[in-house]
């Protein structure tokens, strides 16, 4: 690998690099109906984090997403490696109940809660959607991050309902996931317009392009490296992100400097 | 040690709806290479998809400029039409630097049986030259391959551009009753785990580096092949050594 920049050698010379670690913003775990995931444990999930300097891991287990399992299913791993994973508290807008009690139930696991996901795509009801309310109120109050699945062209979770919850909901922090993939001009517009609202890369980087825009255009510090974790592997996301980045500030705001900001303190990001 | 690198899947030129910056010539797909630190690559035309195999192949020789470091890939169309598989095709393939062979039969609008290619497909086996089964839209199903692979179970067969979701439930069954069934790295080693998973139960014999590139970062799959939880000797195997092997075998 002739890469002029230094940070991008010593990734491929080394696998990680000490000094310039990685934040997952967007990750899964467990096993799932249509894929074989061969790594979906929090043991191997950990273990694959290990490899690539991977320093945090925010996810929603795929049992709190396609089942009633709830979110004790997500906590309940994250204890297992504290200092390595956090968790989206999962709310699925057809059991709105469950939901509430979940939400009222947030503080007493707030030593691994890091914010609120939606998988308004798979879900079938859009973000605006009354079931989902109480959880943008609450995210909201808190100034929590916000997980959402987002596409393109989606009457569920697509660019022009992302434009409606951050405009409503200012203080909760969004997080586009998969940022309205193939709508890449409509993602970084509401990446511009709104303060409150983020690029996420997860299903972004297995194509050349959308992030070299990204950056041009909404710039760095708005955007946060996600996986999918168990779906998709650390060192070839990793080498995605260094295929289309060439600064050595985007790299970092990328992989690290977004994330810490936002986890620490979600208020001020 | 340095790992070598033969990429098995790169186009040349550009997409219809657009590409992001593409290789049009072969002096700029060199540069990439170089640049990379890619030794050699199987190519193909993104024409002989989008536009036409007829000429699609053409502009495959064109472009290569006789580069000793490309490795050409024609698509082939059923040989009843006389398009492509005509007089002396084997001959043609050695003087144009073509060592295997790819199809798309959803987009090119045929069936990939042995009523199409039978006599054909014999001579690809006796010949060992690859074929290039690419999953990207258009491309096969894998019900195609099945059924393919049930009537030409000794066909040597490259299985490219994986889908995003993971396919590990279609791939595994190939691998393990099909012995010259080869996966294409790229997609494979997005999947988190799939990539080691295929060599630990099938060997590192049947997986082969390919970046995907322009549509896809060859860092992601270097990358993950430099890092991979894999035997140095099996890296070299994937990287370069299989591909080697295969090509080496090609009689034209
Ligand atoms: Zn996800």
């Amino acid at each position: 690998m002739k890469k002029s920049l230094q940070l991008a050698k010593d990734f491929f010379k080394y696998g990680m690099v000490k000094d310039c670690p990685v934040y997952d913003m967007h990750g899964h775990m467990g096993s799932h109906y249509g894929i074989y995931f061969p790594s979906s444990s929090a043991e191997k999930m950990v273990n694959a984090m290990k490899q690539a300097n991977v320093k945090k891991l925010v996810f929603s287990h795929h049992g709190c997403l396609m089942s009633n399992a709830g979110n004790q299913l997500s906590i309940r791993e994250a204890r297992k490696f504290p200092e390595y994973l956090k968790v989206y508290c999962s709310v699925n807008p057809n059991y709105p109940e469950l939901a509430e009690k979940d939400l009222a139930a947030f503080d007493e696991a707030n030593d691994v809660y890091a914010g609120i996901k939606m998988l308004a795509d798979y879900h079938k009801r859009p973000i605006t959607d009354a079931g989902y309310k109480k959880a943008w109120e609450f995210a909201n109050k808190r100034k929590l991050p916000v997980l959402l699945h987002t596409w393109g062209k989606s009457v569920f979770d697509g660019p022009e309902l992302v434009g409606e919850v951050a405009q409503k909901y200012p203080d909760a922090k969004i997080l586009m996931g998969h940022s309205c993939h193939g709508e890449w001009e409509k993602a970084v517009g509401l990446a511009n317009k709104f303060k409150n609202v983020y690029l996420e890369l997860t299903a972004v980087l297995d194509e050349r392009g959308p992030l070299e825009k990204f950056i041009e255009e909404a710039g760095s510090k708005k955007i946060f490296f996600g996986t999918d974790m168990p779906w998709f592997s650390y060192h070839n996301y990793i080498g995605a992100v260094l295929g289309a980045a060439q600064k050595e500030e985007d790299i970092r705001n990328i992989f690290y400097i977004n994330a810490e900001k936002l986890l620490k303190s979600p208020g001020d990001a | 040690m340095e790992i070598k690198f033969f990429d098995a899947n790169i186009y040349l030129g550009t997409q219809m709806l657009g590409s992001y910056k593409p290789a049009v010539k072969a002096s700029e797909l060199l540069e990439k290479m170089d640049e990379l630190g890619i030794e050699k690559a199987l190519v193909y035309h993104m024409s002989q998809f989008e536009y036409s195999p007829e000429e699609g192949n053409k502009m495959l020789v064109e472009t290569m400029e006789g580069s000793k470091r490309l490795f050409g890939c024609w698509t082939i169309l059923p040989p009843q039409t006389e398009e492509i598989i005509t007089e002396d095709f084997f001959g043609r393939m050695k003087k144009n630097r073509v060592f295997a062979l790819n199809l798309f039969p959803v987009h090119h609008r045929f069936l990939l049986k042995g009523i199409v290619f039978g006599q054909f497909f014999k001579e690809l086996i006796k010949r060992k030259i690859p074929l290039v089964l690419s999953m990207r839209e258009g491309g096969s199903t894998w019900e195609m391959i099945y059924s393919l692979l049930n009537e030409f179970p000794e066909l040597l067969c490259i299985i490219s551009d994986l889908g995003i979701w993971g396919v590990d439930r279609y791939t595994f069954p190939l691998l393990e009753k099909y012995r010259n069934v080869y996966l294409e790295s790229g997609v494979l080693s997005l999947h988190e785990g799939s990539f080691e998973m295929a060599i630990k139960k099938y060997g590192a014999e049947r997986v082969i580096f390919g970046s995907g590139f322009p549509e896809k970062y060859p860092e992601a799959a270097m990358l993950h092949l430099l890092h991979s939880n894999i035997s140095a000797a099996d890296k070299m195997k994937v990287a370069s050594g299989n591909l080697e092997t295969i090509i080496s075998g090609v009689k034209l």
